[in-house]
């Protein structure tokens, strides 16, 4: 059982602020992922959770004890680091076994957890080699078996497959959502790659300038963005956000015009949609613009469109071609449609 | 499916449950003196090898012993000290002879780095300009006697080849004595630069060196105008470790001129040695261990903390 | 790489003229001493010089009849072995202390250590001397072993920190998740890790042991605790003066290991020999 709850988080380097307001309840076998782009504060809130950084204030408590005061090496956690890290001077099967030594597990049970924990990831044929003679892949793993085998209370994963390339990556990804869900741990996984997070999360933290912008879902993220951060953060390409000007209902910007739209506010405001809740073309086309730039990739068309000064992004079908410059128009679809304050970027509702 | 379970019966369970787990809870007090207690062992091995001397030197310099009877004087030893001119001149001989043996030193290594760093037997060469530095200083002290002790091989040599006509005689000229201890300084030591150097050299980007090149710019001038500006701060602590290293020459001057002739190739070290254990002045040898020490921290303080500035950080 | 930095358009016979040059300048003197340790002892006497030499082991059968030799040898190397271990003893655990932690005084203290390199043997040569007379240490290859350890502690302690800090700091944050006390941490993964820069540090030790000339003659007083390095000078013997013969076989006794172990390690010399600051 393994509940972790961060209350009040701040951290900071003399004038330099790492991390700031950080409040998050962590349920016991939650998958938690924390995204963002990098120096957004969400490696620093990790190892704070490691106990490799003390918050500069606030609370960090595993299943109610506060843990601010307790050693890095007393945490019932296991992490798995970006560049591996492993004892280089060692074998695999030392690598794998230096948990169990150094918790105290009694010797007789190593041979059989090292060999359970290799088999998981399967690099029982590696285990007398040295790391250096693995490729990133098997170093990978290595160190992901390195972190299962002694079976903590909470797994912390730092960007664990950016050094991959993209097809080993999501191989990895599978298996690493599958061990997870195996060995019911939880766990918390850091990453700036939105696929990542939208993949293997049952909640995700997104951080921006080490304040947290949005905890939920990735449906929610998806489909309810709190800010213009979020909302353009998630997607790809990512949704389109153009500033006009509200009024009654109607929002207006240069060769836009949409309707039906909340009478609760008024006066500047950013309008968010999707490129793929775009369609060109169509009768009640809401855009009206010239193209700027056609994109076939094989299964979807992406289709840019210049509105006045802003490019928007339009997800079209894969058999959509057009001229350059020729006159395009651009259909909304009127339920995904969303409205941000222009100061403060927050989402109006 | 994989079985994770750990006693293979196939069920699916969840993690043992740690309900009663209890945190640790280590000693902070520990935690922070910990670097402290890392590093006291050799501090405090120092602190014996330096303090307690520097105190003992200090103390038995306001005294005049002779054997086992120690007379107070206060300060006398060091005003006769700064009124010896054997001490002065001591000061003044390892100024010249080690200031002129370091700028040889460091001339000649640079002008060999300047070849041999980009020769293809690089490493071959290392290896045989290596050999002077790896005898012991006592031997080194030894060929050179020998080889210039009067009638010897050298002055032979040079009759043979007509520079001179007749035996000079190395050891009973000031400046000629003086010679012979920076030749055999120079021929020891000057490897030790070159080491560092080389590796500095072959250390630098080639790419730029390569557009220079390009550019049209000869060898010399690449090595002048980009290579030696770039080696600056490996010169810097080359030179201030080999300049240490030289102010404290003993075992040349001991075994090959004794101070002669007339105290001009006495250095420092030498005078403290023939004070303390030839006239066994201890009270007067330890004044003057005193004021080298102070030297050595005036200097210390600027030359280490701006040479080794990137190192320690 | 280095080695095949390219050179066209520059006088090959100048480079070759220089190269040459100094490695005659260095190899001749050697090569004329090592013939010197080969005459026999009547050839050395002689005011002339002699370029036909004849061959001889008469200093040979000298320094280990008539001479404690192996005495001397055993000495140097006790001495010399004792002082790095005692070295490496105390210098790891400070050059991890300096390499990896962040402390008040931590700077203060590693300046106080580098200076330590900075002093003159002459400057504490004299209290050394009655300290170790009150202790009934003179002449003892024990004194030997605390003084060279004293005097190569700073040297080693840097050394073996500038190796420390190349270690990626990730190495150590996956141990102590993996429950490591920081000492584990040292012993287990640290000096595996570090292994080439330890054996740098305790080469670079034992070679300024070996030099070591000023200590070593006022400490060893009879031949008890004479190492070579003092032996040599003391090699006068009565009527027949300095017997150049014996010291320079000496010379070559102690050279030769020393030039083995230096070519093992050259790729680490220059770091070694400016502690750190220039990596080779």
């Amino acid at each position: 059982m393994a509940h972790i709850q961060l209350s009040g988080i701040q951290k900071r380097w003399g004038s330099v602020w790492g991390v700031r307001d950080v409040d998050i309840d962590i349920a016991d076998q939650e998958f938690v992922v924390f995204l963002g782009p990098s120096g957004c504060g969400k490696t620093t809130t990790m190892r704070m959770i490691a106990g490799l950084e003390e918050p500069s204030d606030g609370a960090i408590r595993m299943n109610g004890e506060v843990m601010n005061d307790v050693d890095a090496r007393d945490r019932d956690v296991a992490m798995v680091f970006q560049g591996y890290a492993l004892y280089p001077n060692m074998s695999i099967y030392n690598n794998i076994r230096f948990p169990l030594r150094m918790r105290g597990v009694p010797k007789a049970e190593h041979d059989v957890l090292v060999r359970r924990a290799a088999g998981l990831v399967e690099l029982t044929d590696y285990l007398d080699r040295k790391p250096s003679a693995l490729s990133g892949g098997q170093r990978q793993r290595a160190a992901l078996a390195r972190a299962i085998v002694r079976q903590p209370q909470v797994f912390l994963m730092d960007e664990p497959l950016s050094n991959l390339d993209a097809k080993l990556r999501q191989a990895m990804r599978v298996q690493i959502k599958h061990i997870q869900r195996q060995l019911k741990i939880t766990t918390v996984y850091v990453t700036h790659d939105q696929i990542e997070a939208m993949t293997l999360a049952d909640r995700i933290v997104i951080m921006q300038s080490g304040m947290i912008q949005q905890v939920g879902t990735p449906d929610e993220i998806y489909n309810e963005p709190a800010n213009t951060f979020v909302a353009g953060f998630i997607g790809s390409p990512p949704m389109n956000l153009i500033e006009g000007t509200l009024e009654d209902g109607v929002y207006t910007a240069q060769g836009i015009r949409v309707a039906g739209l909340s009478q609760r506010h008024h006066g500047r405001v950013i309008l968010g949609i999707r490129p793929e809740d775009c369609s060109a073309g169509g009768d009640g086309a809401q855009l009206t613009g010239t193209v700027y730039g056609v994109e076939p990739t094989g299964d979807v068309t992406y289709l840019t469109v210049k509105a006045g000064e802003k490019l928007i992004e339009v997800k079209a079908g894969r058999d959509y071609r057009a001229q350059l410059d020729a006159e395009a128009r651009v259909t909304f679809d009127s339920g995904r449609i969303y409205l941000f304050d222009t100061e403060t970027g927050q989402r109006l509702r | 499916m994989i079985d994770t379970t750990l006693d293979g019966s196939g069920a699916a369970s969840a993690a043992p449950a740690r309900a009663g787990y209890r945190f640790r809870r280590r000693s902070r007090a520990l935690r922070r003196a910990f670097p402290y207690l890392l590093v006291a062992p050799a501090v405090c091995f120092l602190l014996m090898i330096t303090l307690y001397p520097g105190a003992y030197a200090i103390y038995q310099s306001l005294f005049y012993v002779k054997f086992n009877t120690w007379q107070f004087v206060g300060l006398d030893n060091y005003r006769d000290l700064f009124a010896d001119r054997e001490f002065w001149a001591a000061l003044w001989n390892t100024l010249v002879i080690g200031g002129t043996a370091l700028i040889l030193e460091c001339a000649l290594a640079l002008l060999i780095a300047y070849y041999a760093y980009r020769d293809p037997w690089v490493k071959g060469w290392r290896i045989i300009f290596l050999v002077p530095m790896l005898f012991m200083p006592s031997a080194v002290a030894f060929i050179w006697k020998l080889a210039f002790m009067d009638g010897r091989v050298i002055s032979d040599l040079l009759m043979r080849i007509g520079l001179i006509e007749s035996n000079i005689g190395w050891t009973s000229s000031v400046w000629l004595s003086r010679l012979t201890l920076i030749i055999a300084d120079v021929w020891q030591w000057t490897p030790f630069l070159f080491i560092i150097f080389v590796a500095a050299l072959q250390g630098q980007d080639e790419e730029i060196e390569e557009a220079a090149r390009l550019d049209g710019a000869s060898w010399p001038a690449i090595f002048w105008n980009i290579s030696l500006p770039m080696m600056r701060p490996v010169i810097a602590v080359a030179v201030v470790l080999r300049g240490i290293d030289i102010t404290t020459m003993f075992a040349n001057v001991f075994i090959m001129t004794r101070g002669t002739p007339g105290g001009s190739t006495e250095t420092i070290s030498y005078f403290i040695y023939r004070i303390g254990f030839k006239t066994f002045n201890f009270g007067y040898a330890s004044a003057a261990s005193f004021v080298m020490l102070v030297i050595t921290l005036v200097a210390a303080q600027f030359v280490v903390k701006r040479a080794f500035r990137s190192g320690r950080d | 790489m280095a080695s095949q930095r390219r050179s066209k358009g520059e006088s090959l016979i100048l480079r070759y003229f220089v190269l040459g040059g100094w490695a005659l300048f260095c190899l001749v003197p050697v090569l004329w001493f090592l013939s010197i340790g080969l005459r026999p002892r009547t050839e050395i006497i002689t005011p002339q010089p002699i370029y036909m030499p004849t061959f001889s082991l008469d200093a040979w059968h000298m320094i280990w009849k008539d001479w404690p030799m192996g005495y001397y040898l055993r000495n140097s190397v006790l001495a010399i072995l004792g002082s790095v271990a005692i070295d490496l003893v105390l210098a790891i655990p400070a050059a991890y202390s300096l390499a990896r932690y962040r402390y008040r005084g931590r700077e203060d203290i590693g300046f106080y250590i580098l200076s330590t390199r900075m002093m003159a043997p002459a400057i504490v040569a004299i209290p050394i001397f009655f300290l170790f007379k009150s202790m009934n240490l003179l002449d003892t290859v024990w004194a030997l072993m605390l003084i060279y350890a004293a005097i190569n502690l700073s040297v080693v302690t840097w050394i073996i920190r500038s190796y420390m800090l190349d270690i990626p700091k990730e190495l150590e944050d996956a141990a102590r998740t993996d429950g490591a006390s920081d000492l584990r941490i040292l012993w287990e993964i640290i000096i595996p890790a570090i292994l080439p820069g330890i054996i740098t540090a305790g080469v670079i030790g034992g070679i300024f042991a070996i030099n070591e000339f000023l200590f070593t003659l006022l400490i060893a007083s009879t031949k008890s605790a004479y190492t070579m390095s003092v032996a040599l000078a003391n090699f006068t013997g009565g009527s027949d003066g300095v017997i150049y013969n014996a010291i320079a076989l000496v010379a070559f006794i102690a050279f030769v290991p020393v030039f083995l172990v230096v070519v093992a390690i050259q790729k680490h010399l220059s770091r070694g020999l400016t502690m750190g600051a220039v990596k080779g």
